[in-house]
Order: structure tokens, then C-alpha cells, then sequence
């Protein structure tokens, strides 16, 4: 082992490790994170996310596409992503989105936060089996809507987009990441929040909209 | 398995198990799989295909290895980053993530190769010993933890993925203490004679 060697090698070995460094970063979006959950929540809280068209369809008025949608309505959204069949997390997030529903009604904000429950199960979920679900839950139309996106790749493209991955449960349903996700009506992703916090989204919702 | 042809062809063969579309996905479905199967496979056909590298690559490779430590380092970082839950996810969610995570498996696969020998058993015992650490932590990690860590996978998966990681660990450790040279660097009295022993060990590995 040569003096030259002896020095090639530590040079080598400080550009490896710099370059393992740069790697763990990237992994770790700057070593806050290891799970692309949270990653995706930070990315959204540091940076609103723009959120792309999708033709919507589900029970009682008809929809907008998704953009015009949330542009019309004019309230501040808190989207979650959900199936029917679903008897695990879709079932948490129901009962969020109910206590949500009551807490909207009790403050009087119904003019300023709205709730849009979007299905990632069209084939099952049609606007029947939504409207179905919708009553299960005694969901008030004017405050909490329903809607499934029945293009796949519109779907697809509108869940990569959120951070919803969804696989199978090799049970015959799904398993998914679920959360809420607060929408302003010019559609951008600016919040989002995880079971259990929706007394948090809620208050980002109201600030946002006192803010725009 | 004694001629480099031979060894690259098996490595190319490995290579395509792990890699070949349709096995590609049905491996990286199961966390378990994607970890401990596909991750194997491509490093064994990194070290396999490394025997066809030509001399003078090897000969550059070596200059700036001293005592192996270069490439297992390059090899130990590269085994830690495919562990981080994010790292995994982004794999399964992008092609061309997945494809640098291949092509690091590869390299990690060569760098282990090129720098075991010349490492002799006291940086190995540094290496394996902090690799077997790392891999049954990470396995209890992914074992205890209540949350699903990769939105790719179910909480099974991942418990699956858990015992495999400190299964493996052990068995790596079990291995290195099975080796002639380490039981005679071990327990031999020349140990005891000071520095000969690391310059000799490597050449008879």
C-alpha cells in the first residue's frame, strides 16, 4: 500500500460518504422524515400543491369537474379519499367527517368549509351506492357531498397527485393512506392533516378562508 | 463457478430474475420479497458480474481502496438507504427510481466483492458486525412500529419484512464466524504476534 494509494483512498472515501450524505437527504427530504406520508404532508405545508382536473360524478346536483367545482362552490374544501365497502380506516374518517359535519353546523360556518368525500372505488362505487352511504351517515347534502371519479386515468392522476396509494388487502378490499386534505377553491392543496386531527383541519380551513 | 464467464453469465441470469418485467413487480409487491429477495439478487449479481470487469478498471478500483474500506462503505450506505421507508416507496412509485436503486444494488454487489479479500478480517469483522446491526435494528423497527411505514405496503408485509431483516442479520454473523480464516485468526495463537497477521490474512482468504 503506497503513500499515493493511502491518499487516493481517503479522497474516495470522503466522496463516498458525501455522496451517501446527499442520498440520506434526498431519502429523508433533508432528514426530517422516513415515511413518504410524512413527507407528503411537510412538502404540502411548506409548498400549496396544485391541484389538477377531474370530471366528478356522484349523487344529488350534478358536479362540476373538479376544479370548477371547488371554484364555484367557493368555500374552503376538506377532502378525504375513501370506498364504501371500506370497514376500517374509511369508517375512522366517516366519523371524523360526521363530528365535522356537527362541529360546522354548531359554529355556523357552513358558508365557509364544505366536506367532499371522493371514492377511489368507481366500479362499486356509482352514484347510487354513494347516495346509499351518504344516508348511512346522514350526511347533510349541503355541507358534505359524494363523488367518485370514473375515468382511470383521471383517477390515477388525481390520487398520484394527493399521495393516496392505494393496494390491495388480498382480502378483497383496500388498503389505503388516509387523511384530510384541505383544498382552497382556486385548488390547491394547502393542509394536510391526520385522523384524529380534524379539529386542526378545521381551523386551517377557516383561516384559509378568512385569508383569501 | 470458477471461470469470470462462467460467474457473468450466472450474474446476468440473477440480474434478470430481479429485474425482468412482470418479475420485477411480483417481487417488489410484498415488501418482504422486494427486500429480501430482489435486494440479494441484484447485489449477488453485482458481485457476480464483477469478475468480467477488466484488469485495468479492478487495478483502478484498487488504488483507491485501501483495506476495502472505499468500496464498503460505498456497499454499507448503499444497503442502509433501500431500508428508509420513503426510499422504498419512492422505488415502487417511480421507474426511475427503482432504476437507481438496481443499479446501486449492482454496484454495491461489485464494491463487496472487489474489497472483501483485500479487507482483511478485522475491517470485515467492522463491517459485517455494523451491517448485522443495522439490519436487525431496522427489522425490529419495522417490526414494533404501530404505523404502516410504506404506503406501498400492508402492516404484514412489513412485520414479514421485520423478522426477515434480523433473521438475515443473524445469519450473516453465524456465516462470518463459520469461516476458516476468521476461526483461525480467532482463535490462532499468531494472533498474538503483533501485525503480521492482518498483511497475511488476505491472501489466504
Amino acid at each position: 500500500m503506497s503513500a499515493a494509494d493511502t491518499r487516493s483512498s481517503l479522497l474516495a472515501l470522503a466522496v463516498v460518504a458525501l455522496a451517501g450524505i446527499a442520498a440520506f437527504a434526498w431519502a429523508s427530504s433533508g432528514f426530517r422524515v422516513v415515511t413518504s406520508e410524512t413527507a407528503r404532508r411537510l412538502a404540502v405545508a411548506a409548498e400549496p400543491l396544485e391541484i389538477d382536473d377531474a370530471r366528478l360524478i356522484g349523487p344529488g346536483t350534478p358536479l362540476h369537474e373538479l376544479r370548477r367545482e371547488l371554484a364555484a362552490d367557493g368555500r374552503v374544501a376538506l377532502v378525504d379519499f375513501i370506498y364504501t365497502r371500506c370497514t376500517t380506516l374509511c369508517t375512522t374518517l366517516g366519523n371524523e367527517y360526521q363530528q365535522l359535519q356537527r362541529e360546522i353546523a354548531a359554529q355556523a360556518v357552513s358558508d365557509r368549509v364544505r366536506l367532499l368525500s371522493i371514492s377511489f372505488d368507481p366500479r362499486h362505487d356509482t352514484p347510487e351506492a354513494l347516495a346509499a352511504y351518504a344516508r348511512r351517515l346522514r350526511a347533510d347534502s349541503a355541507v358534505w357531498r359524494f363523488a367518485t371519479i370514473d375515468d382511470a386515468s383521471q383517477l390515477t392522476h388525481t390520487l398520484e397527485t394527493f399521495g393516496i396509494v392505494v393496494i390491495d388487502d388480498e382480502m378483497g378490499g383496500y388498503v389505503h393512506n388516509a387523511a384530510i386534505h384541505v383544498v382552497t377553491p382556486d385548488g390547491r392543496l394547502h393542509r394536510i392533516r391526520d385522523l384524529g386531527q380534524w379539529r386542526q383541519a378545521l381551523a386551517d380551513a377557516l383561516a384559509l378562508g378568512a385569508a383569501s | 463457478m470458477t471461470r469470470p464467464n462462467q460467474q457473468a453469465a450466472f450474474g446476468l441470469l440473477l440480474l434478470l430474475a430481479a429485474l425482468l418485467p412482470g418479475l420485477r413487480q411480483w417481487l417488489e409487491a410484498d415488501m418482504a420479497r422486494h427486500m429480501l429477495l430482489q435486494f440479494p439478487l441484484l447485489v449477488a449479481a453485482g458481485g457476480l458480474l464483477a469478475s468480467s470487469l477488466p484488469a485495468h478498471m479492478r487495478r483502478a478500483f484498487a488504488h483507491c481502496n485501501a483495506h476495502g474500506l472505499t468500496g464498503l462503505l460505498l456497499a454499507m450506505l448503499v444497503l442502509a438507504l433501500w431500508m428508509v421507508p420513503r426510499a422504498l416507496d419512492e422505488a415502487v412509485r417511480s421507474t426511475a427510481i427503482d432504476a437507481i436503486k438496481a443499479a446501486s444494488l449492482l454496484t454495491a454487489g461489485a464494491a463487496l466483492r472487489l474489497s472483501w479479500a483485500p479487507a482483511g478480517p478485522v475491517v470485515q469483522a467492522f463491517f459485517l458486525g455494523s451491517w448485522a446491526w443495522m439490519n436487525a435494528t431496522v427489522g425490529t423497527l419495522y417490526l414494533q412500529s404501530p404505523l404502516r411505514l410504506c404506503n406501498a405496503y400492508l402492516s404484514s408485509d412489513q412485520n414479514q419484512a421485520g423478522r426477515g431483516l434480523v433473521v438475515i442479520a443473524l445469519a450473516g454473523v453465524a456465516w462470518w464466524l463459520s469461516r476458516p480464516e476468521v476461526r483461525w485468526f480467532l482463535f490462532s495463537d499468531q494472533r498474538r504476534q503483533p501485525a503480521t497477521n492482518i498483511d497475511i490474512a488476505p491472501d489466504r482468504l
